[in-house]
């Protein structure tokens, strides 16, 4: 009964704990989806590699999103011709390079304040890494859905113009759109369409806000149920799971490393509040696979993963996901066997 | 032509209005203490009335016909009736469940008797300035840390309150007096306590009951390592305070 009682508690307080920040990350990513033009953005970003993906993976600090915010963010980026490296970055350093992250982890971990830099520091480092590497690849179409593909440029070939003169239509191949202002060709770079179009829809502002609301309470409702699994898995193992057995994993430095990677990878909590729930181990796990935890869970987990597979081939998103695993742990193992922290 | 009841918006009202309740009714209810430490209350508070305004924003579409929003880039997970099944039922839950502090269990089981657990505190603040007689159970644990030779307290003069635990291996004249200690929520809470030497049976003072001791302190060898032990004068069974845990 006491450890019911226990279990109890602490799933309450997590979920106290944890919905501040859960609203804080809806409210600021529906906002920005709504009201941020991301192809003003593009614009002024580098085109260098590694300058793009630097650039990508702090674009967090501007677009707040949790994972499940990033990838339809990541799609957009892609599809208005954002480099590659812009958007894997952009991908993977997102959801926990942001101030509310940021903020949430201090919260957390206030006394082990070199954990928020550690995460942060290694996020930036393990996403711009795989970023290089995936803009290796030049051509990102054959990586994507082909639906995404498709919006996306040849590397090589000149856009062509977006509005075609009427004498010329018959005499060019593909798929169109007929409107009143002209004949919109379909498939070509978004960017390229975008720019054809003669005006975008102007919204009101009551409109807007009740966009905002209307995305938020989507967003809240199902992160939120995310949210409360993720706590009643976290109440349940502290309290269900004989102690040795956790200290016994959890003290390893390699044990407790993958122990945390597989929690964060199954668990799929939310960025803005997994420091909450890593919390709960860190007394117990070993400081580097809490990092692990921190580190890995944002960038690929078994939610979004689906998100991702709406975007990328399966074959793109197991290479993402080895990746990370394999560079965070490499990373995280040598902060337990080289740093006293 | 009769409006059918818009369920949907109705539904997303009360998962919004029951959860925001739910946080508010632990603040009014004094509860909140229990699960969070008291500089983040006022976020818990926060979140509770955004969500009772967006109830409000919320249910203004169940007395007009709502036009749809094509939101676009959101993906659907869950389907939208088990999320909010989870979220009401957890609402209701919420509402009606009163949380409990830890008890003597949950200290054990995280090892209390052992001082070796002791470390994971990294004390911003070192109370050494704080005369024995005005250090509560966490200035004790964190002065112990900083130079850990029991010695160098014996004698001194200790006045603590906590929770009582009886250590299943330590004999009838002892017990623990324990705090529980949050840097956050109640998710990192780690117990600290010091043990007693009572001079009568423990049975008087049944864990979880709530003492507050004055005495002075001593060593002694408990479980095969020397440690500090208090003699207490004067033992008071007090009330649970509003706030159990230390900082």
């Amino acid at each position: 009964m006491s450890q019911l009682n226990q279990g109890l508690t602490l799933f309450l307080s997590l979920l106290v704990e944890a919905t501040p920040f859960l609203l804080l990350g809806v409210a600021f990513s529906s906002l920005l989806a709504i009201l941020v033009d991301e192809r003003k953005l593009i614009a002024y970003t580098p085109k260098n590699p590694v300058l793009a993906a630097i650039t990508g993976s702090l674009f967090g600090c501007v677009f707040p999103v949790c994972e499940c915010g990033n990838v339809p963010v990541a799609r957009r980026l892609l599809m208005q011709g954002a480099p590659s490296a812009l958007a894997i970055g952009f991908l993977l350093a997102a959801p926990t390079v942001n101030p509310i992250v940021f903020w949430a982890t201090w919260v957390a971990f206030r006394d082990q304040p070199a954990m928020v830099f550690w995460r942060v520091g290694l996020t930036i480092l393990v996403s711009v890494i795989i970023a290089c590497i995936f803009s290796v690849q030049k051509d990102l179409r054959p990586f994507l859905q082909p639906t995404i593909a498709r919006y996306l440029p040849a590397p090589a070939t000149q856009p062509e113009p977006a509005l075609v003169g009427s004498g010329s239509t018959l005499l060019q191949g593909g798929d169109f759109l007929l409107q009143s202002t002209g004949t919109l060709k379909l498939d070509q770079p978004m960017l390229a369409t975008i720019a054809g179009a003669a005006v975008l829809p102007q919204q009101s502002w009551q409109a807007k806000t009740q966009a905002v609301l209307e995305m938020m309470l989507q967003e809240f409702r199902e992160l939120g149920a995310v949210l409360v699994m993720g706590s009643a898995i976290a109440a349940t193992v502290q309290v269900a799971i004989p102690r040795e057995w956790i200290l016994a994993l959890g003290q390893g430095p390699i044990t407790s490393i993958l122990a945390m990677m597989l929690l964060a990878w199954v668990v799929s909590i939310c960025s803005t509040v997994d420091s909450f729930f890593a919390l709960s181990f860190a007394s117990i796990f070993t400081s580097g696979s809490i990092l692990a935890f921190l580190v890995f869970g944002p960038m690929i987990d078994l939610k979004n993963i689906s998100l991702l597979l709406t975007t990328f081939k399966g074959r793109a998103v197991m290479y993402l996901f080895v990746l990370a695993a394999q560079l965070t742990f490499v990373f995280t193992l040598a902060v337990n066997l080289y740093t006293s922290w | 032509m009769k409006r059918t009841f818009p369920w949907p918006t109705f539904w997303d009202m009360a998962a919004l209005l029951l959860w925001g309740l739910m946080l508010l009714r632990y603040w009014w209810s004094g509860r909140l203490a229990v699960l969070l430490h008291p500089d983040y209350h006022w976020l818990a508070i926060g979140a509770g009335w955004v969500l009772v305004l967006m109830a409000l924003w919320r249910s203004v579409g169940l007395f007009q016909p709502q036009t749809k929003f094509d939101t676009g880039a959101h993906m659907a997970l869950l389907p939208r009736q088990w999320s909010l099944m989870v979220l009401l039922a957890i609402a209701v839950f919420g509402l009606i469940y009163v949380p409990r502090p830890f008890s003597s269990d949950a200290a054990l089981a995280r090892g209390i008797a052992d001082p070796v657990g002791l470390t994971r505190s990294q004390p911003r603040r070192f109370a050494r300035n704080t005369p024995p007689a005005e250090r509560t159970l966490i200035d004790w644990i964190r002065t112990l840390n900083v130079y850990p030779e029991p010695d160098a307290y014996a004698g001194d003069p200790v006045n603590v309150t906590g929770f009582v635990i009886h250590p299943p291996d330590w004999d009838d004249h002892y017990v623990m007096v324990a705090r529980f200690v949050l840097t956050c929520c109640a998710a990192d809470a780690y117990p600290v306590g010091l043990p007693v030497k009572l001079t009568g049976d423990r049975a008087e003072f049944p864990p979880d009951s709530w003492i507050s001791l004055q005495g002075t302190l001593f060593t002694e060898t408990l479980d095969g390592q020397r440690r500090l032990v208090i003699a207490p004068d004067e033992v008071l069974a007090v009330p649970e305070p509003k706030n159990p845990y230390e900082f």
